[in-house]
């Protein structure tokens, strides 16, 4: 009976599932989010998969590691994961909550990223091959399982989470334990280093393989030698796993959709007396009150301490002088939506003449106010106690970081704005905010990069000349700040209404002539040049990072991995001139795609200047 | 002069038109109800009217200020309601009226002092420590009233302003409204419910697809019968509900 209600649930949430995805594939713009994020788990199961042909079993396990790790962590770090179908929906069938919980399971496994997570896992299959017919058997059920435990691990990390963020104490304690994962998949390492051994890889591969996500692969090298008893203990291992995440997962899914949700109880009263003072305090109790900002400005500072503390334990102080400035960073990358938190209520702010620079303002001033005192009092602790004489540095590059960061982050709010769900609308989940998941995401890795730029001149002024680093540091603080504002309340002021209505019905409406016009102008374009430049944009990344800025790391870091990187397998004197070539390569053709597509946007369909209009082939 | 004229509004979202040349005005000192079914287009032409939609084509007027081309005075002369926007969430609903008004450049103590006679007539007083993501949805509607009356508009452009709120509460705000005609202020308002509109108002709009098919004084569009009749056969549509459905009674 159970049993069959289940397997009915499923049937049509799954069902429920397939058709969501299908009107997603309908729109351009989801398409080509759900298309890259597709493409590039495409690209890194391929790799997982090739490792496996490899034989390097040490290296899957940490692969399938990592997978499990971005199943859980990526959750966390923005976007709550994938929630089509929210539980809220269901509260009022007549279902038991195994049933319900059973079907949003089996409906969470039919979606891109299991499918892409499936593809990865099948490197089981191929080392479960290399050994025996029996190993090849056990990795089929080894696979499903493993990818069970990853999509229930992810959910349950979601809803604990949830749980944490009802109160502040909470809030703070998950912010800690995702800076302190976040910064150990960087920096981990170390400590390892330090503590256990100094065979750090196969620390990290016999660890890779304690842990939940290397059972399956233990279960199929087990079966490999004919060691039938730990392939029972590592498969039913995943099975208690499973069903242990599962049922923790209901019970907190109950709590979810019949609890009520508190707020935080007002402590002081806004008090001002002029729209200047009205608007930062405002905005100064929106940080303090509301829990997912306190959240996410402790993890960033806690980030920022515990990245560059980790090394410590292998007594290397280097890093330390660094924490403020890397914590301004993760904190400009973590608020650079802030019109899109908001939703609709940015609809008083548009009714308010003459508020958008008030608004823009005040909103620098928190972030300054959250992020400037904690940045200056860690950098200049960790300078003086790490003794590494970079004074000048440091010094010259927090100021611009500061500025950068309170300028990009209205800048990005303003243009970059990612629609959200509005905060009276949402469902139990304080994490899942819209179905954006994939552009906050991408966001966040951009504003990282744009962040760390703003320290260039100042960087730049600092090594050349010392101290003088200091005030080109300040200028170029305080310019980002004030210009970055300053285009930030133009467009306010000039594309309100826009603003307002992408954060009211979403990306589709708005923009769905924009974007469909971009693409009839790129048919304007001969058909090699379209594809040389969607191929230059989708591969780019391949030369760049995998070629160019990870072995790039190794070669300083001294790591022994050659993997599939060919700068690692030439001759010591030619790394670096592949490496740089690489570099180039990605560069070029980033800017190639770009270049193409700026040019096709400043086509007129209808008299194109320069470029024959192709004919249609039927 | 006008309180408020929409000339030739158009807007088109993707393939479907959602308001196609729609023209009004609303004469100062009326009480004017704005009409139609579901989905007619009255929130996206109201949004339109007071600057929290740019239009494809057409423009509104507010006592003759060009909504789109003076922004600024225009929207000193309009308190708005909309209809299921957002607010400030995390601050109470005196500090929502606190942090407007403010922003509009009001002084400090007329601001406390409008704020607790807003509070205080809505009766939203005693929630002083509730945040405005903890309201219901009728609370929110008088806290939207609140906001859209705070700098004493001369004309209020109101979405809805009855849905969710409770019997008591309505008759405060039908009140209120009443005051601020008598006074010569003038209130445009969409509704569903044909009753209120009948009891409250002076003129009329009925919209259908993006268009007016029926503008006047209330008696001029009842044209004898009740609203609402005039109202179904107007927007063509037929009742039904007595057909079917055999098993709900079985």
């Amino acid at each position: 009976m159970a049993v069959g209600l289940t397997y009915a649930t499923s049937h049509t949430l799954v069902r429920m599932r397939l058709a969501a995805l299908r009107h997603a594939l309908r729109d351009s713009n989801r398409v080509a989010w759900i298309g890259t994020g597709a493409f590039l788990g495409l690209v890194l199961a391929a790799g997982t998969v090739w490792a496996a042909t490899k034989g390097d079993t040490d290296l899957v396990a940490v692969a399938i590691a990592v997978w499990m790790l971005g199943w859980v962590v990526g959750p966390l770090f923005a976007g709550g994961g994938d929630e089509t179908l929210k539980p809220e929906y269901f509260t009022m069938l007549p279902l038991p909550p195994r049933a319900l919980s059973g079907g949003l399971i089996a409906a969470a496994l039919a979606g891109v990223a299991p499918l892409v997570s499936l593809v990865a896992l099948l490197c089981l299959v191929v080392v479960g091959g290399q050994l025996s017919v029996g190993a090849l058997l056990i990795s089929v059920p080894a696979v499903l399982l493993q990818l069970l435990c990853f999509v229930l691990a992810s959910r349950l990390a979601v809803a604990v989470y949830a749980v944490l963020l009802q109160v502040r104490s909470g809030a703070v304690l998950a912010a800690l334990v995702n800076a302190f994962i976040l910064a150990f998949t960087a920096q981990g390492w170390a400590l390892i280093a330090a503590f256990i051994s100094t065979d750090v890889q196969g620390t990290i591969a016999r660890g890779a393989r304690i842990a939940p996500s290397g059972w399956g692969l233990v279960a199929v090298e087990a079966a490999g030698r004919d060691d039938w008893l730990r392939v029972l203990l590592a498969v039913a291992g995943l099975v208690v796993l499973c069903a242990a995440m599962f049922v923790a997962w209901s019970a907190l899914l109950v709590r979810r959709t019949t609890a009520t949700r508190a707020g935080v109880r007002v402590r002081r009263q806004l008090t001002a007396s002029d729209s200047r003072g009205a608007a930062a305090a405002k905005e100064l109790r929106t940080w303090a009150r509301d829990l997912l900002y306190g959240h996410r400005a402790v993890f960033a500072i806690a980030y920022g301490l515990f990245f560059c503390m980790m090394p410590l334990a292998v007594g290397w102080k280097g890093m330390l002088p660094w924490a403020g400035a890397t914590a301004v960073v993760m904190g400009g990358a973590m608020f650079s939506n802030l019109y899109g938190a908001d939703g609709t209520a940015f609809w008083s702010t548009l009714m308010t003449p003459r508020s958008a620079q008030l608004d823009v303002r005040a909103r620098q001033r928190a972030f300054l106010l959250v992020f400037g005192p904690p940045a200056l009092v860690i950098t200049l602790l960790l300078t003086w106690w790490s003794q590494a004489g970079v004074w000048s540095l440091v010094l010259s590059i927090l100021p611009a970081l500061l500025g950068g960061a309170t300028g990009l982050i209205v800048l990005a709010s303003v243009y970059a704005a990612v629609p959200t769900t509005d905060a009276h609308k949402r469902s139990g989940n304080p994490l899942n905010a819209g179905e954006n998941e994939g552009e906050t995401i991408g966001l966040v890795y951009v504003m990282l990069v744009l962040v760390s730029l703003t320290a260039i001149p100042a960087l730049g002024a600092a090594l050349a000349w010392s101290w003088w680093g200091v005030p080109v540091g300040l200028a170029s603080g305080v310019l980002a700040w004030w210009y970055f504002g300053r285009l930030a309340a133009g467009r306010l002021e000039q594309r309100g209404p826009e603003l307002l209505t992408l954060l009211r019905h979403g990306r589709t409406t708005v923009e769905h002539a924009d974007k469909a016009s971009l693409s009839s102008k790129m048919a304007l374009l001969p058909r090699w040049r379209r594809y040389l430049a969607g191929f230059c944009l989708g591969f780019g990344a391949i030369p760049l990072f995998p070629q160019a800025v990870v072995p790039a790391i190794f070669l300083l870091n001294e790591v022994d991995a050659r993997a599939w990187f060919l700068a690692l397998y030439v001759e010591s004197r030619w790394q670096w001139p592949v490496i740089i070539g690489m570099a180039l390569l990605g560069l070029g053709m980033y800017a190639y795609g770009g270049w193409t597509y700026w040019q096709a946007s400043k086509l007129r369909p209808e008299a194109p200047p320069h470029l024959e209009p192709e004919t249609q082939t039927p | 002069m006008e309180a408020l004229e929409l000339i030739g509004l158009g807007k088109t979202f993707g393939e479907e038109k959602a308001v196609d040349d729609l023209s009004l005005s609303v004469p100062q000192g009326s009480f004017f109800g704005m009409l139609g079914p579901n989905g007619a287009g009255k929130t996206t032409s109201l949004s339109m009217a007071v600057g929290l939609l740019r239009p494809d084509s057409g423009t509104a007027k507010i006592f003759g200020v060009d909504v789109w081309d003076e922004p600024v005075q225009a929207k000193a002369l309009v308190g708005v309601l909309p209809d299921g926007l957002g607010m400030p969430e995390r601050l109470t609903g005196r500090e929502v009226l606190t942090y407007l008004g403010l922003l509009r450049g009001l002084p400090a103590a007329e601001v406390d002092a409008r704020t607790t006679e807003l509070l205080e007539v809505l009766e939203l007083g005693h929630e002083d420590d509730k945040q405005v993501i903890g309201y219901s949805t009728g609370m929110r509607k008088k806290l939207g009233l609140a906001v859209a009356l705070l700098h004493a508009p001369r004309l209020l452009v109101l979405d809805e302003p009855f849905e969710a709120v409770d019997p008591v509460s309505a008759a405060t705000i039908r009140t209120i409204l009443n005051r601020f005609i008598a006074g010569g202020g003038s209130v445009v308002m969409s509704s569903h419910v044909m009753a209120l509109v009948e009891q409250l108002c002076d003129r009329v709009a009925v919209v259908s697809g993006g268009k007016v098919v029926a503008a006047g004084t209330v008696s001029e569009v009842q044209a004898g019968g009740s609203l609402e009749d005039a109202f179904v056969s107007l927007v063509g549509a037929s009742t039904r509900g007595a057909e079917g459905l055999a098993w709900l009674s079985a």
